[in-house]
């Protein structure tokens, strides 16, 4: 808890939130669009649609390990981490590793097609259609569909590679990564002798992104 | 621990589960000989293959222009009269489209199944069901009701995943 110094913020509550809800969106949509539940594929992918313009806003006026220029800085540092690693010398980094900011980037790149081919998509029989299709042929909705099928394969690859990152981390580099995802906090003494960027919530920042990301999906969800 | 050899593996992994999800879809047909067999129409497989194709393109269409104006706050009755009344003339033949030697044996891309020519009557009564369909669409479309257009649009699309379901390839 906050009381406790010992232990210190690392993801805030709303990045955590959103991960574990992509982790049970992501299987739904695939499973809803397999069987053709295609209204409840519609109102997942709109869920989506909110999580991911949310974590893109967050990415911008968010907590620091939250934020995309720290982490863009951090891609510098690759060499150096893998240097590390390989010399078995690994220790914790506060956020995003070098590594985990091209996983994040690709996979939230992967997150944001999927969504944006999912809005324009027309099914083969012209019956079904994402909430922007009204915009697009049925034959240009056709290729957003293509892509969106293809992409997928993209997204879950990606999400395959994390998956298997972390058992890596887990079981080879022996460090504990879903812990913090959960609980938000490591040890103080991880990082001890760092100076620590300020990682602190600000509420008026989190109702402003949460405004936004609400009202560009409702509006979404009138629009078709 | 082995970084170095993780390192090579992942990238590798990834190449691999991007290949098997491709994989599916970039099968190349052999370019056969049934598909240059000419039917009793007087068409060749792989024409009459094309044409059912691109006939029921046609009705994708159709239905996406109606499925846009019945999504529309105001929709245009015009546009969805005519594409309702699309759907009946470009169907009215529809039980010809099939015929025998133009499954996926013929070596040219198509997602009908060979099961069709196991049960053709039952194809041939759900082809029935979506003329009547289409029609009572066409009917209800002049009518300019948008709340029946909806319903008759609604059972019309039902026919069509009735086959789809049992007859077309799931992709």
């Amino acid at each position: 808890m906050t009381g406790n110094p010992a232990r210190i913020l690392v993801w805030d509550w709303a990045i955590r939130l959103i991960h574990w809800l992509m982790v049970i969106l992501v299987p739904l949509l695939w499973w809803t669009a397999e069987e053709g539940h295609m209204e409840w594929h519609k109102s997942f992918g709109l869920t989506m649609f909110g999580l991911v313009l949310f974590r893109l806003l967050w990415g911008l006026i968010g907590t620091w390990t939250a934020r995309f220029v720290p982490m863009v800085q951090r891609i510098g540092s690759l060499p150096s981490y893998l240097a590390e690693l390989r010399a078995q010398g690994y220790h914790p980094t506060f956020g995003h590793s070098p590594l985990a900011v091209l996983s994040v980037f690709a996979l939230l790149l992967a997150l944001t097609i999927q969504i944006t081919t999912g809005l324009f998509s027309v099914d083969v029989d012209g019956l079904e259609s994402g909430p922007l299709s009204i915009m697009v042929s049925f034959e240009t909705g056709r290729q957003f569909a293509e892509i969106h099928e293809f992409n997928f394969n993209l997204l879950a690859a990606l999400i395959g590679l994390h998956i298997a990152a972390i058992a890596i981390y887990r079981f080879v580099v022996k460090e504990k990564l879903v812990g913090p995802m959960l609980s938000g906090r490591r040890p103080s003494k991880d990082f001890a002798g760092e100076q620590l960027p300020e990682n602190r919530m600000r509420p008026i920042r989190m109702i402003a992104a949460t405004i936004i990301a609400l009202a560009c999906t409702l509006a979404l969800a009138n629009f078709g | 621990m082995k970084p170095r050899k993780t390192q090579i593996m992942l990238p590798a992994l990834a190449g691999l589960a991007l290949l098997s999800g491709c994989g599916q879809n970039d099968e190349t047909a052999p370019v056969s000989e049934a598909a240059s067999i000419e039917l009793p129409n007087g068409m060749t497989v792989k024409e009459q293959i094309e044409a059912r194709q691109a006939q029921l393109k046609k009705i994708g269409k159709a239905f996406k222009t109606i499925s846009d104006q019945l999504k529309a706050g105001t929709p245009d009755l015009a546009e969805i009269q005519a594409a309702a009344a699309i759907v009946p003339k470009e169907t009215a033949d529809m039980a010809d489209w099939f015929p025998e030697g133009t499954g996926p044996d013929a070596g040219v891309k198509t997602e009908a199944l060979p099961i069709i020519w196991e049960s053709k009557t039952d194809f041939n009564d759900k082809v029935v069901a979506l003329q009547e369909a289409a029609a009572k669409l066409e009917t209800v479309a002049q009518g300019g009701d948008v709340t029946e257009i909806a319903s008759a649009f609604k059972t019309t699309g039902g026919t069509c995943k009735a086959c789809h379901d049992k007859y077309r390839l799931d992709d």
